[in-house]
């Protein structure tokens, strides 16, 4: 029985083949806009969560203090629940540093007569912690501390990409939502007509004792079919313009953007995409089974 | 087998389709369902497979009380039947392969069991040769065998007929009754409507004789006489 199941979903589209072309390019066209969404929003993503992992509070250690009152210091603040991590920077470790980011200009520094950078600590929050937020806090308890001279800090612009993202990411669910509605009301549609141009044909099986099971199981098939080949689809197409972006944009800009690595959709993702185009399907043909196909 | 007591059946256009039937058609028997048209032969078949529902009375096919059926029992009912419409609903785009499989399909089973079976019908009706032919290009005759060959593809303990000989001249409709005889030796119970009166004397078998929806005659083996 499958197999004739089978046989009469690919005889539904054939059938009706321009209309089931043109469902299936309004399924890709969606999911392709949905998947564009997605890749630059795990993308940009990625990007705020590495952004967030680079947030430090730097604390600058007056040149009085001893070796065993600085030890005394990283154990107090490493105590605290925002720190996850600190470091100490010896004033000549921070020469050095600051050397590495002046290359040619060395001269410059050998005239001074001494060393007037100071020793630092870098102190690295817990990931609950990386925001404006957890940097104030952490911030608050240090500052007043004859211990700390000075202390240097930002989180603002991560505040201000994370704004930006969660706006991404609502467009992004609110023309998704859109997409997802016209695709479904499209292959309900088309499924409606499928169905009408099968009219005769329902009606006969019928009369020879077809359980509804046997008349509705072929439209669902075509219908959870071309969702499942319209997203496929669309993923095959958008990881060929991503390929084609790496070569063209990436590639040629990789000297400026540095490490920043940029991927295409995971293997879950791409599954879900796929068992998204699978639902669609099926909700469109239940609408369309449900409202038209009187058995 | 089949059995009906005092079933009527009026429809909003003609209050007194069937009037009052009661029959019982036994296990093997070869019934003709004779009369003129408009004097319930089809009302009283689509009321046996439950296409229509009876204004009142029983109607019992198969051990089954087909007014009783809820709607999702009906399929199970026409599946466990042979029936050849009248206007033989045919499927135009499928072939005479496809159309005869599909009371099997319907069925479910092997693929292989399938093709099998359906060729096996196919040669039955005398249709070899024509299996990849499409309705439009057969015959009034060969239509009509195609129709019978899906109505005994399964094995049915019981066909119905409803005109099977009705658009077909009198030789084809001689050779369409010798198959129907042949079906009948295989044990099936066959209930045949016709309006043709001198039909059931090139066969004769039991007569059931309707008129305005009455039952006139319910005899055995005799042509019915004085009949217009």
């Amino acid at each position: 029985m499958g197999g004739y199941f089978f046989r009469q979903a690919w005889q539904n589209l054939k059938q009706n083949i321009w209309i089931n072309a043109v469902t299936l390019g309004t399924i890709v066209i969606s999911f392709i806009i949905l998947g564009f969404f997605l890749v630059v929003f795990v993308n940009a993503d990625g990007l705020l969560e590495e952004w967030k992992s680079r947030i430090r509070v730097t604390a600058y250690l007056p040149n009085s203090l001893t070796t065993e009152q600085i030890k005394q210091l990283q154990d107090r603040i490493l105590s605290w629940p925002e720190v996850q991590g600190i470091g100490f920077r010896s004033k000549e470790e921070a020469l050095k540093a600051l050397e590495g980011r002046l290359p040619g200009r060395k001269g410059l520094l050998k005239g001074i007569p001494r060393n007037p950078l100071p020793a630092s600590l870098e102190i690295q929050l817990k990931p609950g912690y990386r925001n404006s937020i957890g940097v104030e806090q952490l911030v608050e308890r240090m500052r007043g501390n004859p211990q700390i001279e000075g202390l240097q800090y930002g989180a603002e612009w991560v505040e201000k990409f994370s704004a930006f993202l969660i706006l991404v990411q609502v467009l992004g669910l609110g023309l998704g939502g859109l997409l997802f509605v016209s695709t479904f009301l499209v292959i309900a549609n088309t499924i409606r007509l499928n169905i009408f141009a099968r009219q005769e044909e329902i009606e006969i099986m019928r009369s020879i004792g077809a359980t509804g099971f046997f008349i509705r199981a072929p439209f669902y098939i075509a219908g959870v079919f071309q969702g499942i080949l319209g997203a496929g689809l669309a993923v095959l197409i958008l990881f060929f313009f991503f390929r084609l972006f790496l070569r063209e944009v990436y590639d040629p800009l990789k000297p400026i953007l540095g490490d920043l690595a940029i991927n295409f959709l995971s293997a879950e993702q791409t599954t879900a995409m796929v068992l998204g185009g699978l639902v669609i399907g099926f909700l469109g043909t239940q609408v369309a089974v449900g409202r038209f196909l009187r058995i | 087998m089949v059995e009906m007591v005092h079933v009527s059946k009026a429809y909003t256009q003609s209050p007194q389709a069937l009037r009052d039937i009661t029959l019982q058609v036994e296990k093997g028997k070869f019934v003709y369902l004779v009369g003129p048209s408009g004097a319930g032969k089809t009302t009283l078949l689509k009321l046996l497979y439950a296409a229509e529902r009876p204004t009142e009375g029983e109607i019992w096919v198969n051990g089954v009380e087909v007014p009783r059926l809820k709607p999702r029992e009906i399929p199970s009912l026409r599946r466990n039947l042979g029936i050849v419409f009248q206007d033989l609903k045919l499927l135009p785009r499928w072939t005479v392969f496809e159309n005869v499989a599909l009371a099997l399909e319907i069925w479910g089973g092997e693929r292989k069991d399938i093709i099998k079976r359906a060729v096996e019908a196919i040669r039955l009706v005398g249709l070899e040769g024509k299996s990849s032919s499409l309705p439009s290009q057969l015959s009034a005759g060969e239509l009509q065998r195609v129709a019978i060959a899906r109505a005994i593809v399964n094995n049915p303990p019981l066909v119905l007929a409803d005109e099977p000989i009705g658009n077909v001249g009198l030789g084809a409709a001689e050779e369409i009754l010798k198959l129907f005889a042949d079906i009948n030796l295989r044990g099936t119970t066959l209930i045949l409507a016709t309006q043709n009166q001198n039909l059931p004397a090139l066969l004769p078998k039991e007569i059931i004789v309707l008129e305005n929806g009455r039952l006139l005659e319910n005899s055995l083996s005799r042509v019915v006489k004085g009949w217009p």
